[in-house]
């Protein structure tokens, strides 16, 4: 009601340039996405013709059986949806493990421990890439899941520790001394008191880690080469053929890959805007 | 858990938390807890780090395995100064960071403010600024490789509809180069819009409204009052935004491969090339220290003299 009060007795000039503003940023944010997906449903013969269509002529819904048939993208998609779910769920745990002493306990070296995490997070990708490569096949881990779950919960860590770190320290440690009132030791308060507060914590770092792991690109490239064992992100580019590069196919298999993102970002987009605050803005 | 004889003392306790039956004490508890995090980060990030370090300090060269590794001073980075690639790509890597970074804040923090405004498509709005952060850099790169695509793409169709000229943006240095900063300046911006939104709830409502009072236009107080309130908000999306930029790899691998003739080859790319084009990780590892000091001195920099702590 306020809001909306707060509209009307605005002046018209100042209305116009919010709407303008508004409609940029809508159109900005979704025109890529929404070509996209145009282009998806257009013929590769449509697609070269001059001059370019909007809508398309005959919408070609086959393109989205033929992204199936033309690579293994059902693997692409359950690979990428394995590996991110497991380094996402891995990843949270244990970065709550780390936080929680971080925010709460009384320990020696705290600043260090802290800087030391940003310092980790600060090592390019493209630097880990041989050594990894190297563990991994020492490990006989190439081509299998944990090639990629390993290095996805690792790389996640730093922001995910200082994401829970930050929601551990907004809980008011007065509910834990009540807990020890009722009798819990430590571990069960932090299982009793402080998990259930931080949930929305958990929630918001989960995104963070699924949206890292299910974008990345460069350990994906390098570490499982098998065609069945490609994620998404690799797996659209290789839809190019030497000479030909059918924009259709690549597009259908982009708007595919898009689906879960695009969930996650309708479904928790209040978390998302609030959860990076207390992560960032900490560090 | 036996009761508590008598809470009120409990209460009165309260201010250093003693938790009760054996419970192991804060450093040893906490050692515990931390382990996992550590063995990963250790295993993972601090190992290959520290083999990348003796590597570039040594000769390695899969292709001439009779060479052995014997020690090579600094001679891989000496090699790495003298070669003209590497000039490039710094050279590419710093002003294209310069770019898309300026670039990202300048679209960023204005559709932060278009978003947090109240009205009836404030959501549609946040999924909007949302998307291109949740995107993957590749599928952005893929997007605007087509929507830029000299014969059939979508912005020459505007262009030529204008009775401009159609360009051949992928395949012109200067205009790949533009086209590079389009597609990263709208990813990247979306990252900075979403910290400065985040940052924007944080901001009491009175002091805009007492700025207004005091007679303040909406300039001053954007310039004035606003942006010292978001500055920590800013200054940590500077630093993932530089240290991002330095790092860049998906987009200009996926948008043109770093071509046309190295218009696009950024420091990451060349890593990757040298890697697998000769093989040579005493130079690729020379190439990721340089990469990684230029980020620690960056961030530190920054967080010295910018942000003055």
């Amino acid at each position: 009601m306020e809001a909306a009060e707060e509209l009307r007795k605005e002046p018209f000039s100042a209305k116009f340039w919010r709407s303008l503003g508004l409609i940029a940023l809508v159109l900005g944010g979704f025109f890529p996405l929404v070509w996209t997906i145009l282009t998806s449903l257009k013929s590769e013969t449509e697609l070269q013709t001059k001059p370019i269509t909007y809508l398309p002529h005959i919408w070609k819904w086959d393109n989205y059986v033929q992204v199936f048939q033309a690579k293994p993208f059902l693997n692409f998609f359950l690979n990428s949806l394995i590996t991110s779910s497991v380094s996402t769920i891995l990843c949270v745990i244990i970065a709550a493990m780390a936080a929680y002493p971080l925010a709460r306990l009384n320990i020696k070296n705290k600043g260090l421990i802290m800087s030391s995490v940003v310092v980790f997070s600060m090592i390019p990708v493209i630097a880990m890439m041989v050594p990894l490569y190297k563990i991994m096949t020492h490990f006989s881990l190439i081509n299998t899941y944990p090639a990629l779950i390993l290095p996805y919960t690792a790389l996640s860590l730093p922001v995910a520790i200082l994401t829970l770190t930050a929601f551990f320290t907004s809980i008011p440690s007065e509910l834990e001394s009540a807990a020890m009132v009722d009798g819990c030791s430590k571990v069960g308060a932090l299982r009793k008191i402080i998990l259930p507060l931080a949930l929305p914590g958990l929630v918001t770092a989960g995104i963070l880690v699924f949206v890292n792991s299910w974008n990345e690109f460069l350990l994906a490239l390098s570490l499982n080469t098998r065609l069945e064992m490609r994620t998404v992100s690799v797996g659209v580019t290789l839809y190019q053929g030497e000479f030909a590069f059918p924009f259709a196919l690549m597009s259908a298999a982009i708007t595919i890959a898009m689906i879960p993102i695009i969930i996650l970002i309708i479904v928790f987009q209040k978390r998302i805007v609030s959860g990076l605050t207390a992560g960032s803005v900490k560090g | 858990m036996e009761p508590q004889k008598n809470p009120q003392v409990a209460v009165v306790q309260i201010p250093p938390p003693r938790f009760k039956g054996g419970d192991l004490s804060d450093n040893a508890l906490a050692f515990w807890l931390m382990l996992p995090a550590a063995l990963l980060l250790g295993g993972l990030f601090l190992y290959p780090l520290v083999t990348v370090f003796w590597s570039s300090f040594h000769v390695q060269k899969l292709l001439e395995p009779g060479l052995g590794e014997p020690f090579n001073g600094i001679k891989n980075f000496v090699e790495m100064v003298g070669d003209f690639r590497f000039r490039g790509a710094l050279w590419n890597t710093l002003y294209l960071g310069v770019l898309t970074v300026a670039g990202s804040f300048l679209v960023g923090i204005p559709i932060a403010l278009i978003a947090n405004q109240p009205g009836r498509f404030r959501a549609l709005a946040r999924v909007a600024l949302l998307l291109p952060w949740a995107m993957p850099p590749v599928f952005s790169a893929l997007m605007f490789a087509w929507m830029f695509n000299g014969d059939y793409g979508v912005f020459n169709a505007w262009l030529t509809s204008l009775g401009l000229e159609a360009k051949r943006w992928l395949v012109t240095p200067s205009l790949a180069v533009f086209a590079f900063c389009v597609v990263t300046i709208w990813k990247t911006s979306s990252f900075v819009g979403l910290l400065t939104l985040s940052g924007l709830q944080g901001v009491p409502k009175d002091i805009l409204e007492a700025a207004e009072v005091d007679g303040a236009s909406k300039w001053q107080s954007f310039w004035r009052v606003l942006l010292p309130l978001l500055a920590p908000a800013l200054s940590v999306a500077l630093i993932f935004r530089t240290l991002s930029a330095l790092q860049v790899f998906d987009i200009p691998y996926a948008l043109t491969s770093g071509g046309p003739d190295r218009a696009l080859e950024t420091l990451g790319i060349l890593i990757y090339r040298t890697i697998f084009e000769s093989y040579d990780f005493g130079a690729s590892s020379a190439l990721c220290v340089t990469l990684f000091a230029l980020g620690l001195a960056i961030t530190f920099f920054y967080v010295r003299f910018v942000r003055g702590d």
